[in-house]
């Protein structure tokens, strides 16, 4: 194979580049100055620095549906938009990371390093147009964050879900790639786009093939925490210090659904009845598993890890609907949106967990919530705001993502799933209004751990107000979305 | 821009009091804004036209072009006097929440303008996602007003409102959706209005329950059922007003029942027409067993707050029966019945409350010869019961004869079944207030220590106007109607495809 690589290929990867240089200028930094930490707001404000700069490239030069290297990454509408929410969301964790007792301090530049490092490993995973790249992507992602959460200055949880998750992970990764090696060795190709040509032959006639592509999807089902494939998540999201935890669950999160629409979204592949009719099983056991498990915690961020798993059930069904679309993208542009809303209430509902520990190892209960609406009534209001948002109540931006969502669903007949959807949302809400019913109804003399988490209080009010009216104004923001794929 | 006006001026009243910087005159500044509120609502009584059915005061505006959403707001003769209802009773409702109400205040006035928004706006909207959102907005204030400002069981009760009335309305976002799609299939472009859903003929088949209209029908009717609440959906109405504060209590029951029967006749009857016909007989079944059944369960009742919340699933039961029943006496009287229920329950839910201020006790059996010692307040207990039990010259009877005629005339067992209710409403009031009022003096009323207050100046200023509005309809009955006839008639003579057309619209 000859390789040539153009300034146009070039101008398309800025920016990673970006994100390369940013994450090493702390770690360089810090030895310059004989191993001494400079100050970690320097540290924060050049990674965000980094990661403005790379959203920029991204709005510049992404987005125009070219390809790079060979057709092995490629930028388009899902690179463009999914790639803005990771970075937003990345963002906003690492405004958490700076202020949380578990991360701030000493080795605030390794963890930032680490973190722009996950942050570059997403942009490859959201462009990558290739099974390896995919799986380079994923790795690069994945270790970084095993690092980030096993440095933390947590004690034992932490380690122990490192730890966890790094088994897990790469048990994942392992099907993931067993199954990139079947499907090379029965269509010869890793990438995706040749390899869709051929699907529509291989699936319905060779099992090899599909046999490789089972093994693609419950890599990917471990990886966006997809019943039966969840185990992990719970553990993982409160054993991890909780910015690292809002990491995970939005940024994460986001870009392992880009390229699970990637992969599975495509019509040769969804019209496998028998593929289709599982993706829609698991959607549903997902919601399920998630809403009815989460209404047993006590603990805020396992009540918020169960809610992401039920939250990714609801995006698979806009994935199905994604791929079995004739024409048009409201599927896709859906999930986008989906998204989108889901990383704004997530980073806030973690942001107000991280300002309520008070040492690395405190963990939020829900009854440690008690009379906070009384103390901080402008916090407590915000952390309703995503609660009820979360649950899907008008007129928050929760309400309208899932409109969005079940309207793409039964414009392509999936009512039964729209049905479920919503009857999984009513579950939903016992435990997202059990937070809240903490907070106003009970007395208690709740209150965030110390004065210091000044950016954090901002990024809770900031998400707030958007979770709160972005939802009215909609509407061209997702027809914006939508054209951008086409 | 008047319905707009109506709609968001409580919002602005929100927005005022939250940053309203002394915390002791927020009381008074609420009920002047609540004044002005009902006095600007007066003005639809200048702009309104009754003798058309025609919608007015139209505004229309794309809002998500996408998804053919609009927000598009009207009136015509079914929304017009619940909108005077939810305007009238806001004053009132403050001017008695002054004692109730005594932590958190702002929020409290924050909370009640918001739920007169959703409220509004439910009423007020022909679009179903503008609808939507109202409707389930309303939800969270009324959270809110019961789970803070509640009784000693408020979190149970709370949560058992929200999840039943969330559990019901989402099943209809999903008939909601599906008949955007249909507007698609027909007409080529996506639209969530009112007015294009009614110009749908959508396939129906008798005798098959999973058929395209009839599962619409049902989707729409359980979110509506649950809210009124018809039998045996109504569970959570007890517990709701018992644990709710007074204010809370007559918000929900004024006002808040009726956006489920109201919704009946704006969205279920014209949409789904046959439908309604085939399955009206379920309807007018659990309305006639809500009657009784309402009522029979309120006379056991020990407290007097849980039997008048029994005697609303009851009073309710005729509002469904007179709906389903469909012809115009019964709509008529529906309509009016839904006034009616607002007003009366409302007052007796306020009385209610000022005893409860005075004694904390809601026990029937502390109670007894209350006439002698609180002689105001028993005169206008004894009023508002009359209005209640449908006594003649007052406004229930009214709007209970209308039904129970209507209803005679189409389904006579119905009605024969229908009137028993009317007896026993009387039997349970009346013998709650021979309880209450009369005999020998109970524990609380014969406590020397704590002698009981009569009526001041406050409380009298908020029920005499019940009174008067009690009076009046049921004196002056063809002075209300007319205002509602046009629409009535419309909507009976056009049953099969109902269609509404904007006034000054070609």
């Amino acid at each position: 194979m000859n390789f040539t690589a153009n300034m146009g290929d070039l101008l398309l990867i800025t920016p990673m580049i970006a994100l390369f240089i940013a994450s090493l200028i702390p770690i360089t930094i810090k030895v310059l100055k004989g191993n001494v930490e400079q100050k970690p707001i320097a540290t924060l404000a050049q990674a965000l620095l980094g990661i403005v700069a790379a959203a920029g490239f991204l709005i510049v030069f992404g987005g125009s549906g070219k390809t790079a290297f060979n057709d092995v990454l490629i930028f388009d509408g899902i690179t463009q938009w999914m790639g803005l929410i990771a970075l937003s969301a990345a963002a906003g964790s690492m405004i958490l990371m700076y202020e949380n007792p578990s991360t701030r301090g000493v080795q605030f530049s390794e963890l930032v390093f680490l973190s722009l490092s996950s942050i570059l490993g997403m942009m490859i995973l959201i462009s990558a147009l290739d099974l390896l790249m995919i799986f380079i992507g994923l790795e690069l992602m994945s270790l970084s964050l095993y690092l980030m959460i096993g440095m933390s200055h947590e004690q034992r949880l932490a380690k122990e879900s490192a730890f966890k998750y790094f088994v897990l992970g790469s048990f994942a990764s392992a099907i993931f790639l067993y199954g990139i090696s079947f499907v090379f060795g029965s269509s010869g190709q890793t990438n995706i786009l040749k390899l869709l040509e051929v699907t529509m032959n291989l699936i319905q006639s060779n099992q090899m093939f599909l046999f490789g592509m089972i093994l693609i999807v419950v890599g990917f089902c471990f990886k966006v925490s997809i019943a039966p494939f969840h185990a992990w998540t719970p553990d993982v999201y409160q054993g991890a210090p909780t910015p690292h935890t809002a990491f995970m669950a939005t940024a994460v999160k986001v870009v392992s659904f880009a390229a699970f629409l990637r992969i599975i979204a495509t019509r040769p592949l969804i019209a496998s009845d028998n593929l289709f009719e599982v993706l829609q099983w698991l959607a549903v056991i997902t919601m399920i598993v998630g809403n009815t498990a989460a209404i047993l915690q006590n603990n805020v961020k396992r009540m918020l890890a169960y809610s992401s798993i039920a939250h990714s059930g609801y995006l698979l069904i806009g994935v199905i609907t994604a791929g079995i679309s004739d024409n048009g993208t409201i599927g896709a542009s859906s999930v986008i949106f989906y998204l989108f809303a889901y990383s704004l209430m997530t980073i806030g509902s973690f942001a107000l967990v991280s300002m309520m520990e008070k040492t690395e190892d405190h963990s939020l209960e829900v009854g440690d919530l008690a009379g906070f609406a009384k103390k901080r009534p402008i916090l407590a209001l915000s952390f309703a705001v995503f609660m009820f948002s979360l649950a899907g109540l008008p007129p928050s931006l929760g309400f309208f993502s899932k409109f969005y969502l079940f309207n793409a669903a039964i414009g392509e007949g999936l009512i039964w799933l729209a049905i479920w959807g919503v009857l999984n949302s009513v579950i939903s809400v016992y435990y997202y209004l059990r937070p809240v019913v903490m907070m106003y109804m009970h007395e208690g003399e709740s209150d965030v751990a110390s004065a210091n988490h000044f950016a954090t209080a901002i990024t809770i009010v900031v998400t707030a107000i958007l979770t709160l009216l972005l939802g009215v104004v909609s509407g061209p923001l997702l027809t914006l979305v939508e054209s951008s794929l086409i | 821009m008047i319905l707009s006006t109506l709609i968001f001026l409580p919002v602005l009243f929100a927005i005022v009091i939250a940053l309203w910087p002394q915390k002791s005159t927020i009381r008074p500044i609420a009920l002047g804004f609540s004044i002005a509120h009902f006095i600007f609502g007066l003005t639809l009584f200048r702009e309104f036209d009754p003798n058309i059915a025609d919608l007015q005061l139209v505004e229309k505006y794309m809002w998500m072009e996408r998804f053919g959403i609009q927000y598009f707001l009207g009136i015509d003769g079914i929304s017009f006097w619940l909108i005077q209802l939810t305007v009238f009773l806001a004053p009132l409702i403050l001017l008695a929440s002054w004692k109730s109400i005594d932590k958190n205040i702002r929020g409290f006035h924050i909370c009640f303008f918001i739920l007169q928004t959703a409220m509004l706006g439910t009423f007020l909207a022909f679009d179903a996602i503008l609808f939507y959102v109202f409707w389930e907005l309303s939800l969270i204030p009324m959270y809110f007003m019961i789970g803070i400002w509640g009784g000693a069981r408020r979190i149970y009760a709370t949560l058992k409102f929200f999840i039943f009335t969330m559990a019901g309305s989402l099943l209809m976002l999903v008939a909601i959706i599906y008949m955007m799609f249909l507007t698609q299939q027909a007409f080529g472009t996506m639209s969530s209005s009112l007015l294009d859903f009614y110009k749908l003929s959508i396939p129906f088949i008798g005798h098959e329950f999973f058929s395209m209209q009839t599962l619409l029908f049902f989707a729409f009717a359980l979110a509506f059922a649950v809210k009124v609440p018809l039998f045996p959906l109504h569970t959570w109405l007890p517990d709701a007003h018992v644990e709710a504060p007074t204010p809370g209590s007559v918000v929900l029951a004024g006002v808040m029942l009726k956006m489920g029967t109201y919704c009946y006749l704006r969205w279920v009857l014209p949409l789904f027409p046959e439908a309604t016909e085939y399955w009206a007989w379920i309807f007018i079944m659990l309305g006639v067993i809500g009657i009784i059944y309402g009522a029979l369960v309120a006379m056991v009742q020990p407290d007097i707050k849980k039997l008048v919340a029994y005697s609303s699933v009851s009073h309710m039961g005729y509002i469904i029966v007179g709906i389903f029943v469909f012809n115009h006496l019964s709509l008529q009287g529906s309509l009016y019945q839904m006034l009616n229920h607002g007003i009366s329950t409302g007052a007796l839910f306020i009385l209610i409350g000022m005893l409860y201020e005075r004694t904390h006790s809601r026990e029937i059996k502390h109670y007894g010869g209350l006439a002698s010692a609180l002689p105001i307040y028993t005169i206008f207990f004894f009023i508002v019961t009359f209005s209640s039990i449908a006594v003649p010259l007052t406004n229930g009877f009214v709007g209970e004869f209308l039904i129970l005629l209507g209803t005679y005339k189409a389904i006579p067992m119905a009605a024969i079944f229908s009137v028993t209710g009317v007896v026993l409403g009387a039997a349970y009031m009346l013998w709650m207030c021979k309880r209450v009022f009369f005999g020998e003096k109970g524990p609380l009323v014969a406590d020397a220590h704590h002698p009981l207050v009569d009526l001041n100046a406050r409380e009298i200023v908020i029920l005499v106007p019940f009174v008067i509005m009690i009076f009046i309809m049921g004196l002056f009955p063809n002075v209300f109607l007319k205002w509602s006839e046009a629409s009535v008639d419309y909507l009976i003579k056009n049953k099969a495809n109902y269609e509404l057309t904007i006034k000054g619209a070609k």
